[in-house]
């Protein structure tokens, strides 16, 4: 972030947003600004997005920059990409905001490498719930291309974690694109960072637009977004804490392991839960079955959900991905998120902010945490020694 | 049948906690017969999910146990469990685990008499909650 005065370029199309950003990637590759993009674009069934990275302006030109479903995170596309260091190529990559604090969470665990990466973040709408997509995909282009058209988030239509989203706009990209509450077919093109700045220079736009109109527009609809977020989270703690609400919420859980697999942070190679090790004995299954009464199957539904949260609700950024991918409809992302806004604020971390600060559990201070204190109990009542 | 008694796991790091527990048994001290120990190398090492574990197993508490904060043999390892149990405490909570039934000491190798206490604490603490509902009950 620069804390200087902010100052933006314009860019107008007919085709609002969309067609600038289409546009912005075009004159980046023909300028020779990067080698090549990474943005989504339709398959040809018509019936989903992908990842495509090209260089080819005949397949940019085919490119849905802001697309209306979210089939595969896109920090995912950008550690297969990066995962093993710096790429010879310099990759322009146009992704939502949360798209992109998931990728940098990733960097921070090393899996994705900003080195030659240009980051495109653009105010988000929010995104169709794939599944609603996969049903109705006319249905589903004109309802978001209305959403788009209007220049604010949407309200309908949009998966449950877009609608309490409070990242929807800038985010720390290099460059962004605003165009909430500004006049229709045009938008703000924002350096985030240096290497955006750079960037902007290099394809000559020039940079004289005015946005503090933008800005509080933006600081408007997050303080409304905040609240709902509070709101609906709060209640669905209240619904689902305890061990009967867990159990309950994860009742229909199918164990297929979806929201895992579709999750950016859960990046192992080999998770615990799929591991031989997690499986329990026959005998034991039958010792607690004889024990209870019954038993449900499959084994370790809440257990895997509740490990899965220790391991990563300190680096959830929120993208609602595991609620699109659960099929049997568990609000997963509503709970992750419940417990991340618990978690990260102990360390006063907020996942997907790039400041130089690393993971809360790759650091620690000497004296802190009295709530850990609180609970390390010795025998005199004495409080855990501090040197 | 005899009175119930609570199961507890004790989950000791290797150069504090595990030495004052030998420490306690070497100098014959007495403390209750309710805790079984696992030795591991550093309470850095331990993942949230040994104690969800141990929960769902059968055992009534856990105990988890390092060197005192500066005194890691690993430099830090402690301070970053500190750090982990302060995200599960909320965590356990949640699941609704009392909170009792978890609970984190420092016990250097010197405090022989601490580790029997803390231990006597732990097992009269648990007592009282009574036996743990299992983490995944009939789910």
């Amino acid at each position: 972030m620069n804390d200087t005065e902010r100052s933006a370029a314009r860019m107008r199309s007919p085709e609002g947003i969309r067609g600038s950003l289409h546009d912005f990637l075009k004159i980046a590759v023909d300028k020779g600004a990067v080698d090549s993009v990474l943005a989504p674009v339709k398959v040809p069934a018509e019936n989903s997005y992908a990842w495509i990275l090209m260089n080819d302006p005949a397949v940019i030109e085919s490119a849905s920059p802001v697309a209306p479903v979210m089939p595969v995170q896109g920090a995912k596309a950008l550690k297969s990409l990066t995962r093993k260091g710096k790429g010879e190529s310099r990759i322009l990559a146009v992704m939502r905001p949360c798209e992109i604090r998931a990728g940098i969470e990733l960097m921070k665990l090393n899996q994705v490498h900003f080195d030659n990466i240009v980051l495109v973040s653009y105010d988000c709408p929010g995104a169709v719930p794939f599944q609603d997509y996969v049903k109705d995909p006319g249905f589903s282009e004109e309802s978001f291309g209305k959403m788009i058209a209007s220049g604010r988030p949407g309200e309908e239509n949009i998966k449950p974690a877009c609608g309490i989203c409070t990242e929807f706009s800038i985010v720390d990209s290099d460059i962004h694109f605003g165009y909430f509450g500004v006049d229709e077919g045009s938008a703000f093109v924002i350096p985030v960072s240096e290497q955006g700045a750079e960037l902007l220079d290099a394809i000559g736009l020039d940079r004289d637009a005015k946005i503090a109109d933008w800005e509080s527009e933006i600081s408007s609809i997050r303080d409304k977004r905040t609240k709902k977020r509070t709101e609906t989270l709060s209640a669905a703690g209240e619904r689902i804490k305890g061990l009967d609400g867990l159990i309950n919420a994860f009742r229909k859980c199918i164990g297929c392991h979806n929201c895992m697999s579709v999750c950016p942070i859960c990046y192992c190679r080999q998770c615990y839960f799929d591991s031989e090790v997690s499986k329990k004995d026959p005998d034991f299954i039958f010792e607690i079955a004889e024990k209870r009464g019954a038993m449900a199957f499959p084994r370790d539904k809440v257990m895997f959900h509740a490990g899965r949260m220790t391991h990563m609700s300190l680096s959830c950024v929120s993208c609602g991905f595991c609620t699109d991918a659960c099929p049997t409809g568990i609000p997963v992302a509503e709970i992750f998120s419940y417990m991340a806004d618990i978690t990260q604020p102990t360390f006063e971390y907020i996942a997907g902010k790039n400041n130089g600060e690393p993971l809360p559990l790759r650091k620690f201070e000497k004296k802190e945490l009295p709530l850990v204190h609180e609970i390390v109990k010795s025998a005199e009542g004495e409080e855990g020694s501090d040197e | 049948m005899s009175e119930w008694q609570p199961k507890i796991l004790a989950i000791l790091c290797n150069w504090c906690s595990y030495a004052g527990a030998d420490l306690a048994g070497v100098s014959r001290m007495q403390y209750p017969p309710n805790v079984r120990v696992v030795r591991i190398p550093c309470s850095g090492r331990v993942d949230p999910l040994m104690i969800l574990k141990g929960l769902q197993s059968g055992f009534d508490g856990v105990l988890v146990s390092g060197c005192h904060p500066g005194d890691c043999h690993y430099i830090s390892g402690n301070f970053v469990a500190r750090r982990r149990f302060a995200v599960l405490k909320p965590l356990l909570e949640f699941v609704g685990v009392e909170p009792d039934r978890v609970q984190f000491s420092w016990i250097s190798a010197g405090e022989g008499e601490r580790f029997a206490q803390v231990v006597t604490k732990v097992t009269e603490d648990i007592r009282k909650i009574g036996p743990a509902k299992r983490l995944v009950k009939g789910a």
